[in-house]
């Protein structure tokens, strides 16, 4: 009898902890074939990481291609690319490896491009610099705001970067950029990222991708894999399975 | 190319800055207790910590804890599934997928699965799933009872004591008179309507009720009816109207409806309203896929002595794990359909691979359409004639399961391995127009004389035998024999002679559904359906080129039309011909655990024998289901004022109309559980009025979890629990091959008010109160010694927990006992629950030695079988394992109450009809466009507007239109729109005193749906639940403006035009019509 996918590639993950960081490579892999636009992804994700109203760390696009009768229709969520080359640590003035974001090379969290709260001064120059959006301001908005009541379980704590993050008053993340972290606090406990395990066409595959038994790394080699933006040399970490060419959908 | 995000990303930073405290100014609903002020600093505390380097990540991130983490059931959609709520400090702030439910999971942890290890799975479940609390942190639910201190509708409102309602409602009287214009309005209350109490005179009553029904004649049933009132004279007073005595006692005349409800909750009202003695609790069955059900139903009718009769309400779905082929017809389950977290994982790999091949009927290019290897955009309605074009082709070119039809009983069905048969080789006796009528018995031809038998309990009734034709001659048939295998012909056309010589015209079974399928051609099919006639081969082709692991499976589009029971069962037949059900890899059966303890002697708790023993209601419904027009006491002629149901129930259209219209009888008390009937059917603008009349309906409750959109015109809402907050058996769909019991409990605590009844403190809900309104009256089997002596009956869970015994005690092999740390587990992770919720010395003592058990399937979030019960060999693990009628008898049997006509024993496609029989061609007139309606994965009908994470999401609905539609009407995507019809030409909700809800929505213009057809998904458009001021105790509350977003085009569909206050309806089925209507768009 087969695993559900999940559990593969939960394993997969325990593998991969066991490895130093630089021998890992974090990858996530979406097979638009299977990806049925449920938005799971999109609001495990919200409210896995108490995301403000209008904010998507991982957004799911739309296309309708084609005339009656002779169509087709693609979802295309988009995550952060946790590109190698990432556009938006140039853009951010605050530099450095104490600086308020980085390209992360040790630790679990090694590949993912973080932020540091702490750092981070709400310039916003990080934002424009994103070729696929990846990133937005937190505005310190709430879900129940203009309603009777602010409830209380949207000040409770995320735990993005490995620590309580409560949003309330103009305590971080408000006031910060914010982006999608393939939910580094979760792999580091061995739990698969939120929009991954979440997804109920199982169209999404993570994992490291320089074990070769991973399943990501198997699916990978298997496939035709495309990347958005190609020629912004971003180097994204984040790959598609698609029928269609995806630089004509999403440019 | 069109381009679309669900999500705006927001700009820079605006340097806006919002403080908790302009919040906590901000006014909350009567009743609710500010925030917690000291979690910001306790948070502190721990960021602290982290930084400071003193946790580890695991211990950092507690969400991951097991003592946190909590297993129940979701119900922002019927399909239920598994969950793990994650808990901090009392507070549900994350939900996730249960993995020990197979819903979630494919295939799912077993149970035998550590806790500690399955804390780390998270199962995948949906966005409405996902965004579950948000619906139990409403800041619109209702905290203590509500009590209207205007007009029905008006909005106003002050709050009063539990005791105080429950008092009023059971005592009756003056209740309004501070309202004006009802200051002297007596209403009466449930203590007159509890008449008949005496169980001897009621099961008297009901006998020569139900004598009195069967007589034909006229002057015989008038003198029944004199002999009925001479014999009971001293309890007629007792009776609605004693010239109609088959009305029933009083009692009738509370009348109690539900929207969504499972197993549990079901049980305890059926407890309340069965000893009250009301015939009048009624689910809402036919507004979701009732023709699905009754039409499944009228083909699962079991042959006893010489009738039909123990139908199932229920249907098949597809083995979709092991099916090679599907053709889902109506059948969206990408985003709904019992659902989208199950259904899904079971086919996308499959599809990639091209192990499964699925062809999708549906005139819009669905999500699961998009993923298709055919789409067929069929005409709304042409369902029937899709498969009968197939059936006549499969027919006529002998592609049909020979050897599975030809078993004409259960020995031959298991001499080819078949665990269902059918009566394709029966014979069926031709009136004299050659029309089918009844199945021809044996005795009639002399071929074999009835015969005395008994059954099970000893009780001896009359067998027929029916009757195939086997080697030419003629054999009689015990459709249950398991001896001696008989394999009918299966194209007959014959004479035979009945005892007396005289010729007797027959045909078989299947010869009339070949005849039935020529009565058009294929073009003719093709032509109703707009599809080309080649499409329909190759389907047809296709569909049999898979042996049984082909299947059609069916959901709401093609049972939701005014021909929907037909629709259903042409596309049940097409299984059939194949021979599919119980196959691997064919159609499926949903299996759950027992609850009630009737199933095996090891459960504990056998709810039949710990209930009180009242008298079975009896009488007339207020829906007339169960029931035939001319064997009424009001049979006058045809056309009947409303339609009567012998084949359907739970006809939720019927509901408040047939109180306003006092057919058959006038109510008195309604009482209405988690529905919004004026929201979700459609023309449910009907049902407002309804609603609003104080003579037809002189007292409505209500129990809801905020003032919704058709509580809004109750005279008292008492606030219910939210899902996460209480107790429930979910049960299972028929897509679900695994057996299983989901079990959704208790996981946070309730904001409600405490109240004491039967001297228990608990907070308000639905249960609390019926214990409530059995204590005023004096109810059996509710109170102290409910279940017996000393065995109270007093809180909710004293009726839960018995359940989840049995249901962990149920099967070959109960569960095992859970291990001492998993019930210290079990404790540690409910600490945050009070006693008035979470009383464990209780639960222990009521539960005794099962204990452990309970806390096993508890501390799961349910019971499931294994994934390898799933199947055995070359079947299914759970079966059907019974007959199936291809000539349905007794749907024969019955007649159209506005015609007088025979329904169609054979089904086949049907036009789109009102009740008198009228194709509405004056309606369609200057209406040109055809409205159906869909579902997003984001929403489910009217409860998930509560959930700002959806409404994040998907802000608003819209308008769906085909491109060239569009184009002619001069709109483009973003336009507002007006949608209107012949029997709404205004194009509004009227809310009553002077509130109207325009059908204004905006347009959205896609190639993705078939011209001529617009659609528009269900869920906003709100005109309550939080989407409008409303004053409770002289201040106003002011709505929410999400949550009135978009638009709810229900209203336009169509009024019937001889019922007045209904939309259409399947007359034979039940259903409404859904997505019959023509509508006109205009551009404001």
């Amino acid at each position: 009898m087969q695993k559900d996918i999940l559990l593969t590639m939960q394993e997969d993950l325990e593998r991969a902890l066991q490895k130093p960081a630089a021998k890992r490579r974090w990858a996530m892999l979406l097979d638009l074939r299977k990806c049925v636009g449920c938005r799971a992804c999109t609001i495990g994700c919200v409210s896995e990481n108490k995301l403000p109203p209008g904010m998507a760390y991982r957004p799911v696009y739309e296309y309708e291609q084609g005339t009656y009768p002779k169509l087709s229709r693609t979802f295309l969520p988009r995550p952060c690319m946790q590109c190698d080359n990432p556009p938006c640590v140039a853009a951010c003035p605050v530099k450095g490896p104490e600086g308020a974001t980085w390209k992360e090379t040790m630790g679990d969290a090694a590949g993912v491009v973080r932020i540091n709260y702490a750092k981070c001064i709400g310039c916003g120059q990080c934002v424009p610099a994103c070729p696929y959006q990846a990133r937005a301001m937190d505005e310190g908005n709430f879900h129940t705001e203009g309603t009777p009541e602010l409830m209380r379980y949207e000040s409770m704590p995320s735990f993005e970067y490995f620590q309580k993050q409560q949003r309330t008053a103009k305590h971080q993340p408000i006031g910060n950029a914010r982006k999608c972290h393939f939910c580094v606090h979760r792999l580091a406990v061995g739990q698969l990222p939120m929009c991954i395990t979440t997804c109920i066409g199982r169209a999404g595959y993570f994992g490291d991708e320089n074990d070769a038994q991973s399943l990501i790394a198997q699916v990978k080699k298997a496939a035709k894999i495309q990347i958005l933006k190609k020629g912004a040399g971003t180097k994204p970490r984040v790959y598609y399975i698609a029928n269609e060419k995806l630089e004509v959908l999403y440019g | 190319m069109g381009k679309k995000s669900d999500a705006t990303v927001s700009g820079l930073i605006t340097g806006k800055e919002l403080s908790r405290r302009d919040f906590l100014k901000t006014s909350a609903l009567i009743g609710c207790g500010a925030l917690v002020g000291s979690q910001l600093d306790f948070a502190r505390g721990l960021i602290a910590r982290v930084e400071a380097g003193e946790l580890t990540h695991a211990e950092a991130y507690e969400l991951l804890k097991a003592e946190n983490t909590l297993y129940t059931v979701c119900l922002n959609c019927n399909t239920g599934c598994g969950i793990k709520v994650k808990i901090l400090e009392g507070v549900a702030v994350k939900i996730d997928g249960n993995p020990y439910n197979p819903f979630t999971l494919n295939p799912h942890l077993p149970m035998s699965e550590e806790i500690n290890k399955a804390v780390k799975v998270d199962g995948a479940i949906c966005p409405k799933g996902q965004a579950g609390h948000q619906g139990a942190y409403d800041p619109y639910r209702i905290r203590q009872v509500l009590k209207r201190a205007g007009k029905r509708g008006d909005g106003k409102w002050v709050s009063i004591p539990f005791s105080q309602a429950i008092s009023e409602i059971v005592n009756g009287g003056l209740l309004f008179k501070d309202v004006p214009g009802e200051e002297t309005r007596q209403v009466t209350g449930l203590k007159e309507l509890y008449a008949l109490k005496d169980v001897k005179v009621y099961e008297d009553m009901a006998k020569d009720v139900a004598a009195l029904r069967k007589l034909k004649k006229p002057e015989e049933k008038a003198k029944a009816v004199e002999d009925f009132k001479v014999k009971h004279a001293a309890n007629l007073d007792k009776l609605i109207d004693p010239e109609h005595p088959d009305f029933g006692p009083r009692n009738n005349q509370f009348v109690y409806m539900w929207g969504r409800k499972k197993g549990g909750r079901s049980d305890f009202s059926k407890r309340f309203y069965e000893t009250f003695g009301t015939v009048n609790g009624h689910g809402h069955t036919t507004v979701c896929q009732g023709s699905l059900y009754f039409a499944s139903k009228a083909l699962s009718e079991q042959y006893v002595g010489n009738t039909f009769k123990e139908g199932q309400k229920f249907y098949w779905q597809a083995d979709q794990e092991n099916a090679e082929y599907i053709l889902f017809v109506g059948a969206n389950l990408f985003d709904a359909n019992y659902g989208p977290s199950n259904r899904t994982p079971r086919i996308t790999q499959r599809l990639v691979d091209g192990t499964l091949n699925i062809a999708v009927v549906d005139p819009r290019f669905s999500k699961l359409a998009s993923k298709a290897n055919r789409w067929l955009p069929i005409k709304p309605g042409a369902d029937a004639a899709l498969a009968m074009g197939m059936i006549r082709w499969i027919m006529e070119n002998k592609r049909f399961d020979a050897k599975y039809l030809s078993c004409a009983n259960k020995a031959a069905a298991t001499a080819e391995k078949e665990t269902t048969w059918c009566n394709a080789s029966w014979l069926v006796k031709l009136d004299k127009d050659g029309k089918p009528g009844p199945l021809l018995r044996a005795n009639e031809i002399g071929l074999k004389e009835k015969e005395t038998r008994k059954d099970k309990d000893g009780k001896e009734f009359e067998f027929e035998y029916l009757v195939a034709i086997k080697d030419g001659q003629p054999v009689a048939v015990d459709p249950n024999d398991d001896k001696e295998a008989i394999k009918g012909e299966l194209f007959v056309t014959v004479e035979l002679k009945d005892k007396e010589g005289k010729p007797v015209a027959v045909k078989s079974g299947l010869q009339l559904l070949l005849e039935a399928s020529q009565e058009q051609t294929i073009a003719q099919y093709a032509e109703i359906c707009g599809l080309e006639p080649q499409l329909i081969v190759d389907v047809a082709k296709e569909f049999t080129s898979h042996g049984k692991k082909a299947c059609v499976d069916m959901h709401r589009g093609p049972a939701q039309h005014t021909n929907g029971f037909y629709n259903i069962t042409t596309l049940m037949y097409l299984n059939l011909l194949v021979g599919n059900f119980d196959w691997k890899g064919g159609m499926v059966v949903a299996s759950t655990f027992n609850t009630d303890g009737t199933k095996s002697d090891k459960q504990p708790f056998n709810f039949k024998k710990i209930s009180p023993k009242a008298g079975k209601p009896f009488g007339l419904s207020i829906i007339r289901h169960d029931a035939k027009y001319e064997e009424s006491t009001i049979f006058a002629g045809y056309p009947a004022k409303r339609n009567w149901w012998p084949l359907s129930s739970d006809v939720y259209e019927e509901i408040i109309p047939s109180c306003a219209d006092a057919y058959p009888y006038p109510t008195k008390a309604l009482f209405s559980y988690m529905g919004a009937p004026t929201y979700s059917l459609p023309a449910g603008h009907t049902n407002i009025e309804a609603l609003a009349n104080l003579e037809r309906l002189p007292l409505y409750f209500a129990s809801d979890i905020l003032i919704g959109t058709t509580t809004m015109y109750a005279d008292y809402i008492f606030p219910d629990l939210h899902y996460l907050e209480r107790w429930e058996f979910q049960g299972s769909h028929p897509n679900m091959p695994i057996k299983v019991q989901p079990i959704r409990q208790p996981v946070i605590a309730a904001p409600v008010q405490i109240v004491k009844v039967f001297g228990e403190d608990q907070p308000i809900s639905y249960e609390t109160v019926w214990l409530a309104l059995a204590e005023q009256l004096g109810l059996p089997g509710f109170g102290p010694n409910g279940f017996g002596e000393g065995q109270p009956l007093t809180r909710p869970d004293d009726f839960y927990i018995r359940m989840v015994a049995n249901i962990a005690t149920d099967g070959k092999e109960p569960v095992p006992d859970a291990s001492p740390a998993e019930i210290d587990l079990f404790l540690q992770s409910r600490q945050h629950l009070p006693k008035s919720v979470f009383d464990v010395a209780r639960w222990q003592k009521i539960v005794g030695p099962t204990w452990p058990k309970v806390v096993y399937v508890l501390n799961r979030g349910g019971r499931f079988d294994t994934q390898e019960q799933g199947w055995k060999d070359d079947h299914m693990g759970n079966k059907y394992g019974k007959y199936i009628n291809l000539y349905e008898e007794k749907t024969y049997k019955c007649k159209d109450a506005f015609t007088g006509k025979h329904y169609h024993g054979i089904a086949r496609y049907v036009p789109i009809c009102n009740t008198l029989g009228e194709e509405p061609k004056e309606f369609s007139k200057g209406y040109e466009l055809h409205m159906i309606t869909q579902r997003d994965v984001r929403m489910t009908k009217s409860r998930t507007i509560t959930c700002q994470y959806l409404t994040d999401s998907m802000p608003e609905n819209s308008i769906i239109i085909h491109t060239s539609d569009a184009g002619r009407l001069g709109v483009k995507t973003g336009d507002q729109v007006r949608v209107s019809s012949a029997t709404n030409p205004k194009g509004e909700w009227n809310l009553l005193h002077g509130n109207t809800k325009a059908m204004i929505g905006k347009v959205e213009v896609t190639e993705t749906i078939r011209p001529g057809i617009i659609t528009f998904t269900l869920g906003h458009g709100h005109w309550a639940t939080g989407a409008s001021d409303v004053t409770i105790d002289g201040k106003v509350i002011k709505g929410d403006p999400r949550r009135a977003a978009g638009v709810h085009a229900n209203a336009a569909m169509w009024v019937d035009p001889h019922l007045k206050n209904t939309c259409m309806i399947d007359k034979v089925g039940g259903s409404v019509s859904f997505y019959d209507t023509k509508v006109k768009l205009e551009r404001v």
